[in-house]
């Protein structure tokens, strides 16, 4: 396989914070790469470092030492303004709490990053109600995030993420406030967008569930990647 | 490909975000609505004064440049005038009117009293044009031509000496061979102006009766009145070429204490103007932080999908100038009504003495210029935007991975 399938390439990744003056090693030398199209997730107990590669990777931390390479850009490179533009264009974000912005309806949410974009407003239009529609909420595109329930509301925010096509969509504990039920609606949806569109998803989870539904497990303790599995048949 | 600035989505944003917090707002609207108000009316109050100030000083017989013989303002008398040609008319622009003076120190006897007074000659058609004679209230009759035997006197004048229309009294001054003078007049009619002070000074006769009793051909003053008074330096330095060997000056040069008030005025607005911002501005940041720092989180977001620093500044910014215009207009509104609710002016006629030395008038009458609205428009907004600096500094602080950790 050659570089250009990876869409994520990390090596000798470390992270370090300091508490108090105290150095902490979120991330102590983390080597793995990321192929176009794959379903990874990312597993471990609290302080794994989980959440901190995921941050790394979508350009929200910075690297204490190593690289972190994005659709072939390596991060370090990128200034602070330049990151924001590669999050805007590239990369897609689901949080564990939605963030959708409260003020804005489902559609207009969904808008919002083409309009940063400076898409015409004709086409995010159409192109926000056609992703709602097939994320199965085209009925709520008018509702605001208040209006909406929780599953509804990470739907919602799925549909932002991903309706801008970006190479590579990141989720950090998507499940963490969804009941079981409507955990499995997200998990679902969420195997449709990497088997249909082809796009590359990498969660950071506790949940065994969202576990189950990825191809390939890779596990973290302090800061390590203790484990990578593969299962072909999962999802 | 760079992040276009989506100003039509920022201002959608912003105007929900501030209707999200709508009894807060609301305040803070009501706030800037009374501030604006208020700075407009104090504004047009300051600014009546103002135009009083000036007509009360053009008015009384300075008008808005003067041309004056070299050292007459430190000796006025005969042998300070000049000669003026009979066929003079001055050609300014802007010109409302104009007259020729003599004006000299004098003394005033009737059978009861003697008063120190200033003689003034005049010719009684010009005169009208152009100072408060045009005013007064007049018992008995005005003068008929500058050759009129009789004198105008002041009604305080008339109490002091006891006397009344119709009855003689005695000028008595320094002739132009500095010989003194003294001849008998008949009272044509007694004034009332809106200062006992012009009462008790002026005495007028016609000015070429002055003139004979002076036994001078001569002039002391040629005074002018001008439409506008931006037009008095180019005025001032026409009437210097036309009169090179004698002194051109304007009201302000005449009058510097006047002048000085006038101009305090201007300071004091930006004072007045300058005060109610600030106060209003602590509310306004005080305002903004509150917003800001509620949604710290979601400024979180924004930073973390993409949102540059610079648009998310231009947000605050834009929350902040759009309650501030929104407050400002409808603060000009209320103050446009308060002015016209007060447009036949304030009675201070209970200060009337009181008043007298700062050129005012017993009523106030608001002005309100176009050019003070705009500057309140213009400066309340720069105060917006400076108010909306330090929260949108704020904003723009936020790390994405610290703010939704919140």
């Amino acid at each position: 396989m050659s570089e250009q399938d990876f869409v994520v390439q990390c090596r000798g990744l470390e992270r370090t914070y300091h508490d108090d003056g105290v150095p902490v090693h979120a991330l102590a030398g983390v080597d793995f790469d990321v192929e176009q199209g794959d379903f990874v997730s990312l597993a471990g107990p609290s302080g794994s470092g989980k959440s901190t590669l995921l941050n790394c990777i979508g350009g929200l931390d910075r690297a204490t030492a190593g690289s972190v390479t994005v659709g072939g850009v390596d991060l370090a490179s990128l200034s602070s303004s330049e990151l924001a533009e590669l999050r805007l264009r590239r990369v897609g974000f689901v949080f564990q709490s939605y963030n959708l912005i409260p003020v804005l309806s489902a559609r207009e949410n969904v808008e919002f990053i083409m309009q940063l974009q400076g898409i015409a407003a004709a086409e995010r239009h159409r192109d926000a109600m056609a992703m709602l529609e097939s994320l199965g909420i085209g009925e709520l595109a008018d509702r605001r995030p208040g209006e909406l329930s929780g599953g509804q509301q990470q739907r919602v925010a799925v549909a932002r993420a991903i309706v801008s096509k970006p190479v590579l969509l990141l989720a950090d504990e998507p499940s963490a406030n969804l009941d079981s039920h409507t955990t499995a609606e997200l998990l679902q949806l969420l195997a449709d967008i990497n088997r249909q569109r082809g796009m590359t998803i990498i969660t950071a989870t506790h949940d065994p569930a969202v576990m189950a539904f990825a191809r390939r497990r890779i596990g973290l303790q302090d800061g390590l990647i203790v484990s990578d599995q593969r299962d072909e048949a999962a999802g | 490909m760079r992040t276009s600035v989506p100003v039509k989505v920022l201002a959608q944003l912003s105007a929900r975000n501030l209707w999200r917090h709508r009894r807060r707002n609301v305040m803070l609207l009501g706030a800037i609505v009374l501030a604006v108000a208020f700075v407009l009316l104090a504004n047009s109050l300051l600014r009546g004064w103002q135009a009083q100030m000036l007509d009360t000083v053009v008015a009384n017989l300075t008008g808005h440049v003067k041309v004056l013989a070299p050292g007459y303002r430190d000796d006025p008398s005969i042998q300070r005038g000049f000669e003026l040609p009979a066929e003079y008319q001055p050609d300014l622009p802007g010109l409302d009117g104009w007259t020729s003076r003599v004006r000299v120190p004098g003394v005033i006897l009737s059978e009861r009293d003697t008063r120190g007074v200033q003689l003034v000659g005049i010719d009684p058609a010009q005169e009208l044009q152009i100072s408060f004679l045009a005013d007064v209230l007049l018992e008995g009759e005005f003068l008929a031509s500058p050759a009129d035997r009789r004198v105008l006197i002041g009604a305080a004048l008339a109490e002091q000496l006891e006397t009344h229309i119709g009855r003689r009294i005695v000028l008595m001054t320094q002739g132009s061979d500095g010989r003194n003078r003294e001849a008998g007049y008949r009272i044509a009619g007694i004034y009332r102006a809106s200062s006992e002070s012009l009462e008790k000074v002026f005495v007028f006769t016609g000015r070429e009766v002055l003139q004979t009793l002076l036994d001078s051909e001569a002039v002391t003053e040629l005074s002018v009145r001008l439409v506008d008074n931006g037009q008095r330096d180019q005025a001032r330095e026409l009437l210097q070429r036309q009169f090179a060997e004698q002194e051109a000056s304007t009201w302000d040069e005449l009058e510097p204490m006047a002048a000085s008030m006038f101009r305090f005025v201007d300071t004091a607005m930006l004072i007045w103007f300058s005060i109610m911002m600030a106060a209003l501005a602590f509310g306004l940041v005080n305002t903004l932080v509150t917003s800001v720092m509620e949604r710290t989180r979601e400024l979180g977001m924004l930073r973390a999908i993409g949102m540059q620093p610079g648009v998310l500044l231009l947000q605050v910014v834009m929350e902040s100038l759009m309650i501030v215009f929104l407050g400002v207009l409808l603060g000009i509104g209320a103050g446009m009504l308060a002015v016209y609710a007060l447009a036949d002016g304030i009675d201070l006629s209970q200060w009337t003495a009181g008043i007298e030395s700062y050129y005012m008038s017993s009523v106030l009458v608001p002005v309100l210029l176009p050019y003070d609205v705009l500057r309140v428009l213009v400066l309340s907004l720069l105060f917006g935007l400076l108010a909306s600096a330090f929260p949108a500094w704020r904003a723009v602080r936020v790390e994405p991975l610290d703010a939704m950790r919140r």
